[in-house]
């Protein structure tokens, strides 16, 4: 059975992320040449590109760790607001905007990012409990519950050095769920990842994505974009080649590039 | 070699050993805050801080502590607005001269140590403070100084060996510390040997016990690096 079918959100559904004619300069290099794009809640959207494409920049735009030249960006209906500096560069006008709305997206990484000198369980409860105030005793029983749902309970109280890089990318996105974001952005999550490895961290995207989740995958796994997005987006040169259903784009593109793309 | 001179030398010297330990800590105390903030400024992207910080670090560690002794306590008497300044009563004492040296000497060193510290936390554990919602200070308390303080450990440990034994120094300009005392007995009783092998077993032993106290924090602070707990080798057990 194609889960997507279940997983298209009604056109109906609230936009939990609104990107619109972003454009991002490193130097003289542009890497996104006004992008836009809509993520409806509970939608799956995996953004795919070969490397260069822009793809991890769009998704380091949403929650600021770079900021976009122009371009507007909405989480859950409020824009980030923007200004430009005498220097021409432009920067976040509200800092503790910025990170009030980072505190409701959950960010899992490529290379884990874990705080090597926090244990697991430490990892999990540290921004809930620093960040939204809550409770420690409150923030630990999320985060056991969290971390059985991801299979690591087990390594609680073990040090990130000491798991494999399944184990610590499913630690990570513990640690992301336990801020109960509106939605999730996945930066590459199984890039790092020894082959045998892989599976695990996917499957438990899958279940996220089964849950009905709002996320935004940057990938290369082709299998996880075809069987579990409802949504694909292909990157090409900072702008927006090819969009559409994973059943439609992958079946019949009309990109040469994107076709050439999944056949390599 | 006479047990019983070197006995009645070993009580003189351990009674000016207060005086060493003092000098130590205090300068290493104020050193630190201003090793911190000169590490701060290297790091702080800012220019005219950065470019205080590197003037700061080359002067003082590219000179010899004794003549910077010389300078803060014979120098800086010279000139008439330091005398009739309200600093006076302070830059008169000898033993502020020491600590003014020593602690702005131990600052030059310790700033490149701390600033070693605070770059070898990896970027990525501070992007995702920050893809968390975390501000800068909370970032800088909860994220990157705890590693950078275990980083720096060894180093600033190393650091506070060297202040030990340069609180010596402290002696040419009239302090009574455990060297200065040696000197006094030595010019007493011209027997070199007995008086510096005693001083130098009590640094010595104070550096002991130091190395040991930064081996006990160096072990108690990185939990991260030591084997996992029990639990797992239990686990393992029952699965044999």
């Amino acid at each position: 059975m194609n889960i997507s079918a279940n997983l298209n959100a009604p056109a109906t559904a609230n936009v939990a992320i609104r990107v619109c004619d972003l454009h991002k300069s490193f130097g003289p290099v542009e890497v996104l040449k006004g992008v836009s794009l809509e993520a409806r809640e509970g939608e799956v959207i995996s953004i795919l590109g070969s490397s260069g494409s822009g793809k991890s920049t769009l998704l380091r735009c949403i929650n600021m760790l770079e900021v976009p030249n122009s371009g507007t960006i909405e989480v859950a209906g409020e824009a980030i607001g923007l200004k430009t500096q005498s220097d021409g560069r432009s920067r976040p006008a509200n800092q503790k905007q910025v990170d009030r709305i980072r505190s409701e997206l959950g960010m899992v990484f490529q290379s884990f990012n874990l705080w090597s000198h926090k244990t697991v369980l430490e990892n999990v409860i540290e921004a809930p409990v620093h960040v939204l105030k809550r409770s420690r005793r409150e923030a630990i029983e999320e985060a056991e519950a969290l971390l059985a749902k991801v299979g690591i309970a087990d390594k609680r109280n073990h040090y990130p050095a000491h798991l494999s890089g399944g184990q610590q990318q499913r630690a990570a996105i513990a640690r992301a769920l336990a801020m109960r974001p509106k939605a999730m952005l996945f930066d590459e999550p199984t890039s790092a990842l020894d082959p045998e490895l892989v599976g695990e961290v996917l499957r438990v995207m899958r279940g996220l994505a089964e849950e009905g989740r709002t996320m935004l995958v940057v990938t290369h796994e082709m299998g996880f974009a075809r069987d579990v997005s409802s949504r694909v987006v292909f990157l090409h040169k900072g702008a927006i080649e090819e969009e559409g259903a994973p059943e439609e784009v992958f079946t019949r593109s009309k990109s040469e590039r994107f076709r050439q793309f999944i056949n390599s | 070699m006479d047990i019983k001179f070197a006995l009645e030398t070993f009580l003189s010297l351990v009674s000016a050993l207060p005086l060493t330990i003092e000098l130590a800590v205090t300068s290493v105390a104020l050193g630190s805050v201003l090793a911190m903030l000169l590490a701060l400024s290297r790091l702080s992207g800012i220019l005219v801080l950065d470019l205080f910080a590197r003037a700061y670090v080359f002067l003082f560690r590219g000179t010899p502590l004794l003549v910077q002794i010389f300078l803060i306590y014979y120098g800086l008497s010279q000139f008439p607005a330091v005398r009739h300044s309200i600093f006076w009563p302070v830059l008169r004492e000898p033993y502020w001269c020491a600590v003014l040296a020593l602690m702005l000497n131990t600052a030059a060193y310790a700033s490149e140590i701390i600033r070693g510290g605070l770059l070898s936390v990896p970027h990525g554990q501070v992007e995702a403070a920050r893809a968390c919602g975390m501000g800068r200070l909370m970032i800088f308390r909860r994220i990157v100084a705890p590693q950078a303080l275990r980083q720096a450990l060894p180093g600033y440990g190393n650091e506070v060996i060297s202040m030990i034994k340069a609180t010596s120094l402290a002696s040419i300009i009239t302090l009574m510390e455990v060297t200065g005392v040696a000197a006094r007995i030595i010019s007493e009783t011209y027997r070199v040997i007995e008086v510096f092998v005693v001083a130098g077993a009590i640094y010595l032993a104070i550096n002991f016990i130091l190395t040991r106290l930064v081996a006990f924090a160096e072990h108690r602070l990185n939990p991260q690096s030591r084997p996992p707990l029990a639990i797992s080798g239990a686990l393992k057990g029952e699965m044999q």
